[in-house]
């Protein structure tokens, strides 16, 4: 009986702790909402590709999921919608510099020359897709890609107050680019490229 | 391998001639001499006009290697003339098979005095590479030399053919590239039994393509051409080569060079001494037309470096730098730059130790996307990690950082092991008033990035002009400070002391200021603000407000502004408590103010308030806390449901103005504002 008592009062301890970490629960579903959108504005309507079933299902799943565990956590007033704001005017100018930039790389996405990182970065793939004299101008393209994306990753999370998310939200990035990317383009997958 | 292959050829056929004296035929089953080895050897020697006709056959023959097995051997001469001391076969061929040169079929001629050792064999038609060889040879006693010339060789064939010779390593190197083109070759080799002496190669391409795995390496069509000469004395070489490229193109991470437009010659010259490993360059000369002239020399081991010195000669920066520069700083804030002007560089290494001089004459920088610009920079910048003193002296005419106008300067420093300082105190002009440096270090710790700090004072700049050059309302007042230091490292930049501002007849003092990446793709700038005691009539005045009179005391905490625009900060903007100035508040303001809080306004239009000019108030202040685009709006005290930006007291007519709208959209707010400074009528709500 002791045992149980004690085991009973560990377990509200430990429920009380998981309250108090729950307010910081990374939003991950609202993160995606976020990405698809920065996403479909950067690339325009070229991606908009359907998702493959299979990834609605597991979007679905995580989302219900996340949502269950929180509203028997904490009251769903308290949990409902938890959001992310993208918009910020150095979010936009972030935005803005990359769906100008997106005119240049797209021809190089389509060849393979370059392709998605699992990491949200973008990495060129294949040289000799390249002409010899557009080598440096398509290395500077990607390198200010990435620049930017980072600095992307860094701001939604420095706008929303949590530095700390930096990580995750370009995780979210990295898999809503892959998923959102035009089919024939290259993405990184375990450590090697693959076609869509 | 081919001279060995022609000493053995030749011995072979001194054999066979020295054997056939007379109408002779001869069958041998086997038969060996030296490193020879015959089966089936057959002669047929003839008397014929124009002297002996020679024929001898093999099935197979076994020759000194690399040549090594060779079957269905033929030799076939019509004119052999055996004299007393000589022999010569005036015209004859010979055909055989072997196993990586395949079939083949040579014509030859050879002189040869057998008692002094010297020959002479001039051969044709030798197949390789899907190339013809030709090629002479003279034997003297010891002495020998090769004379031989081949048109149109394909590489990728000579390199099949070439690989067996060659080690595992070398091999599997040769493998990841892909090479295509052909090669003009002659070549010209002397020696002394199994030394060479003198070497002379001159080569040249016809549309040379090669490419590495991993395409990092390319060439496109390239035509050069190559001479290369070595003398040998005692395993010292004193060679010399020149190399010219006039067409097609070339990548060479991350370097691209269009051959077409920019042709390049390289000539170099120096000594190599086989037996210590010892490298020395006594000239090198590399020119690109109309980019760079570089003049070189080098002492040292393949592997070490014991003395460098190299001299790039004035040259156009712009070309310099779109050639040779730009392309290792991609993606950082120097990769767009418009440039004009000429610089040369010297530098010097022995062992680990260097210096480098940079000159720059008349040079014009300007950053494409319009962050910076420098006018007619002047001077020369140098650079040691030695233990020995290098000067520096440069100035510029004027410059622009952003908004921030920078005028004449020019600064004189030292290096000694890669640190800089000041030999004098450094006068920036910024606007009308001036940044003086008196301390600045600059730090470059082995590999990493470079560190610097500086300390100084910023004479007053009038906040006209810097209010102009930010586009801002007309600001009147002084810009100063005292900055005990300002830090460079990890591509932050932080400043210490505060920055003070006179403004509106108060003091604006700025603390705490940090900026992250300021030319990076998304500047960060972070600071804390205190605003004492301004005059509001003033400020009211200045952007066209409607008069308010007062005292106003504010502070701003954890401001951070992305791209220069603000993103973040907790703002507090009211009359200071023990104010004892006159509090009166214009019709105009109290609308404005209304408008700014999203509160009444139209209300004092329609009722009988309207007759008077302006108010009484006790205390006005706003708060704004910036997050997440939403300012969370308060004032001077909570009123009913919502708070006061305004409290009426004193004399009457008294006013209160409250604002309802806890959180406005901030970019809501701007327009708010925009529109109150561009009106000049109250704004009626209706």
């Amino acid at each position: 009986m002791k045992q149980l008592k004690w085991f009973a009062s560990s377990f509200m301890g430990l429920m009380l702790v998981s309250c108090v970490t729950i307010n910081i629960y990374f939003p991950a579903a609202a993160a995606e909402e976020a990405a698809d959108k920065i996403i479909e504005e950067v690339w325009q309507p070229e991606t908009q590709v359907k998702e493959t079933e299979q990834q609605s299902f597991n979007n679905i799943v995580h989302v219900n999921f996340a949502v269950a565990a929180l509203n028997w956590i904490v009251s769903p007033a308290q949990a409902a919608a938890p959001n992310l704001n993208i918009n910020s005017p150095a979010i936009n100018s972030l935005q803005a510099k990359m769906k100008k930039r997106f005119a240049s790389l797209k021809a190089y996405y389509s060849n393979g020359a370059i392709g998605l990182t699992e990491n949200g970065f973008v990495a060129i793939r294949d040289n000799k897709a390249i002409p010899l004299k557009s080598r440096n101008s398509v290395k500077a393209l990607v390198k200010n890609e990435n620049n930017d994306r980072n600095e992307l990753y860094a701001e939604i999370a420095r706008v929303n107050g949590h530095p700390e998310w930096k990580a995750d939200i370009q995780a979210t990035f990295a898999r809503r680019w892959i998923s959102k990317a035009a089919s024939g383009w290259w993405y990184q997958s375990a450590g090697s490229w693959k076609q869509k | 391998m081919l001279t060995r292959f022609l000493f053995s050829f030749s011995i072979l056929l001194f054999l066979t001639v020295a054997n056939a004296s007379g109408n002779i035929k001869l069958s041998i089953g086997q038969w060996s001499f030296e490193d020879i080895q015959a089966q089936n050897l057959q002669f047929d020697i003839k008397l014929t006009a124009k002297g002996l006709a020679l024929t001898a056959k093999a099935d197979s023959l076994i020759l000194a290697k690399p040549i090594g097995q060779v079957t269905h051997f033929s030799l076939q001469c019509d004119e052999l003339i055996l004299l007393a001391e000589t022999f010569s076969c005036g015209q004859g061929t010979v055909s055989f098979r072997q196993a990586d040169l395949g079939q083949q079929k040579l014509s030859f001629k050879v002189k040869g005095e057998p008692e002094k050792s010297k020959y002479r064999i001039k051969l044709a038609g030798l197949t390789l590479a899907s190339a013809s060889f030709s090629a002479t040879l003279y034997l003297d006693k010891k002495y020998w030399r090769l004379v031989t010339q081949t048109p149109k060789l394909q590489i990728t064939e000579f390199i099949k053919v070439a690989s067996p010779y060659l080690q595992e390593q070398q091999r599997e190197a040769l493998e990841s590239w892909q090479v295509e083109g052909n090669i003009n070759l002659s070549a010209d080799i002397a020696g002394r039994n199994n030394e060479i002496s003198t070497l002379m190669v001159d080569m040249a391409t016809t549309s040379l393509n090669v490419t590495d795995s991993e395409s990092r390496y390319v060439t496109e069509n390239v035509i050069l051409g190559l001479d290369f000469s070595a003398k040998n004395n005692k395993q010292n070489w004193q060679w010399q080569t020149e190399l010219t490229v006039d067409r097609g193109q070339a990548y060479g991470e991350p370097i691209f060079v269009d051959f077409d437009v920019t042709p390049v010659s390289l000539f170099a010259k120096g000594l190599w001494q086989q037996t210590k490993g010892d490298l020395e360059i006594s000239t090198a000369k590399f020119h690109q037309k109309g980019v760079v002239q570089v003049f070189a020399d080098f002492k040292g081991s393949f592997e070490k470096v014991e003395q460098l010195n190299v001299q790039i000669e004035k040259s156009n920066i712009a070309r310099l730098y779109e050639n040779w520069l730009q392309p290792f700083v991609l993606g950082t804030a120097v990769d767009s730059l418009n440039l004009a002007g000429s610089a040369a560089l010297n530098y010097h290494q022995s062992a680990d130790n260097y210096h480098v001089s940079l000159d720059l004459q008349n040079v014009f920088i300007k950053d494409e996307l319009n962050r910076f610009s420098v006018d007619e920079v002047n001077g020369s910048v140098g650079w040691t990690n030695y233990d020995h003193q290098m000067n520096s002296s440069l100035g510029w005419e004027k410059a622009i950082m952003y908004a921030v106008q920078i005028g004449q300067s020019q600064f004189q420093a030292q290096t000694v092991s890669s640190s800089l300082t000041l030999t004098q105190p450094w006068d920036i002009p910024v606007f009308d008033g001036k940044l003086k440096i008196n301390k600045l270090n600059l730090h470059r710790p082995g590999e990493q990035g470079a560190e610097w700090f500086f300390d100084g004072r910023l004479t007053p700049i009038s906040m006209e002009q810097v209010s102009e050059a930010l586009g801002w309302p007309l600001l009147h007042g002084k810009l100063s400070g005292v900055i005990p230091k300002v830090s460079y490292s990890d591509k932050h930049i932080k400043v210490d002391g505060a920055l003070t501002v006179k403004l509106f007849e108060g003091t604006t003092v700025i603390t705490d200021l940090k900026l992250a990446q300021p030319f990076g793709s998304l500047p960060q700038l972070y600071a804390n603000v205190d605003l004492k005691n301004m005059n509001l009539s003033t400020l009211s005045e200045t952007f066209d407000f409607g008069d308010i009179s007062g005292r106003l005391e504010g502070k701003i905490r954890d401001l951070r502004l992305a791209n220069w625009r603000p993103v973040q900060f907790d703002a507090h903007f009211a009359t200071p408590k023990n104010d004892k100035s006159r509090h009166r508040i214009s019709q105009k303001a109290i609308n404005n103010l209304s408008k700014v809080g999203g509160g009444v306004g139209a209300a004092l239009q329609r009722s009988f308030l309207r007759f008077f000019e302006d108010f009484s108030y006790k205390r006005l202040g706003l708060s704004c806390k910036l997050h997440n685009e939403v300012c969370e709006m308060s004032g001077v005290g909570e009123a009913e449901n919502g708070y006061y930006i305004v409290k009426g007291g004193g004399l009457p007519p008294r006013i209160n103005v409250v604002g309802y709208t806890r959180q406005v959209d901030w970019s809501e707010l701007i327009d708010r504002l925009k529109a109150v400074s561009n009106s000049s009528e109250p704004i009626v709500i209706e």
